[in-house]
């Protein structure tokens, strides 16, 4: 072998123990190492002829039986087979959703009565689907057409009273002028009597 | 590869539950391979058959010990190999078998008898050591840090262990590889 040859590394080639980088450099060592190829060339031939003696067949099988007094009892071991298996999580799960919604389901009935339109309509046909629809659109339309007559009711309502109340207070106004406009007639046609009754005496007296 | 890997890894964990059908399905697996490291180890089928039925026994009472199931394959050939070695100290005065005998009986249909004597005779001349490092590289097909943790050594030893003994192998062999391929 020349220098710089490395025999455990040419063993651990032919045992392919070299990782891809120090294979493939192994590889271009041999193509140029007539030593190294023809003593790897010797270990294959040694490792071949290893192997001409061929694995025996076993005599009798090896094989265990469980002792039932040792066994735990099928119940048990269906338990614990289920328990131990892949389907423990999902069954924990489910429990823990179906509890979820039982518990969502009981929590909540007030809020479900108050709106009995939002129940699901599982199991109806499409027909009494469709009819369940149009008569909940024909109520929905003729509560609101309700409720517009009731609010322009109350607005004519409201504005009548308003203008009532308008025209008494113009009927009371106009009635204090009035008042007041007699009083100042009847103080005139006080003064003005009063004039007419001073006046005979007047003209008596200059006619001495 | 990898499929065989992830049922091995299903089986483990039902056999962890006290499956022992599953268990016994994970023995068929790995039975043979495991008789025939012991087998090369000690050279006597006996005796390997039963070291076997020990090692999977302290496996399934030691089974959740295995931290990842991935590791099987070491986990087990650890039991095995601490087996065997307890198994050897106790009859080390005990002669195992002829190794002619051996690579008689073992010889594979179309090769020639002579080669299998002669690797039969060039394992049975390294120590134990590097035979367990040969039979589980080259016959069980364990990585280098598999084999570490099964001799529970460093890699580097188990290298060295493999590579000295391969360097004796191959002047063991030569001649019967050059007999072999004439």
């Amino acid at each position: 072998m020349e220098s710089g040859c490395d025999r455990e590394r040419l063993c651990d080639f032919a045992f392919d123990e070299l990782a891809a980088p120090a294979r493939a450099e192994m590889e271009r060592h041999l193509a140029g190492c007539a030593a190294c190829a023809a003593e790897l060339a010797q270990l294959q031939l040694t490792t071949a002829a290893l192997r001409v003696l061929p694995d025996r067949e076993i005599p009798q099988r090896i094989a265990f039986v469980s002792d039932k007094v040792f066994q735990p009892s099928p119940v048990v071991r269906f338990f614990s087979s289920f328990w131990n298996s892949g389907a423990r999580l999902a069954f924990a799960s489910a429990c823990v959703l179906a509890a979820a919604i039982v518990f969502s389901a009981y929590r909540r009935p007030a809020e479900t009565q108050s709106h009995p339109q939002s129940v699901v309509t599982a199991g109806m046909t499409r027909d009494e689907l469709s009819h369940e629809m149009d008569a909940r659109i024909n109520k929905a339309v003729s509560d609101a057409v309700a409720r517009v007559h009731q609010e322009d009711a109350r607005v004519t309502k409201a504005a009548l009273e308003s203008a009532d109340r308008k025209a008494e207070q113009q009927r009371r106004e106009l009635m204090v002028a009035m008042g007041e406009q007699m009083n100042t007639l009847q103080k005139r046609l006080g003064v003005l009597t009063e004039y007419a009754m001073a006046g005979p005496e007047r003209n008596a007296g200059t006619g001495q | 590869m990898i499929f065989r890997a992830v049922e091995d890894a299903d089986l483990i964990v039902r056999a962890r539950r006290g499956d022992v059908e599953a268990f016994n399905l994970l023995v068929s697996r790995w039975e043979k391979r495991v008789f025939n490291y012991l087998l090369r180890l000690t050279g006597s089928p006996d005796d390997s058959l039963d070291l076997s039925q020990d090692v999977f026994l302290k496996a399934y009472q030691n089974i959740r010990k295995l931290d990842d199931p991935a590791r099987f394959g070491p986990w087990l050939f650890r039991i095995a190999h601490n087996e065997a070695c307890s198994d050897f100290r106790k009859r080390r005065p005990e002669a195992h078998e002829d190794a002619a005998a051996l690579a008689d009986r073992e010889a594979a249909p179309g090769i020639a008898l002579d080669l299998s004597l002669a690797v039969s005779t060039a394992l049975d001349r390294l120590t134990a050591e590097q035979r367990e490092a040969v039979v589980l590289k080259v016959y069980q097909g364990f990585k280098f840090e598999e084999i570490a943790e099964i001799l529970g050594a460093p890699v580097s030893t188990v290298k060295s262990r493999l590579y000295t003994a391969l360097g004796l192998l191959k002047e063991e062999l030569a001649p019967a590889n050059k007999r072999g391929t004439k």
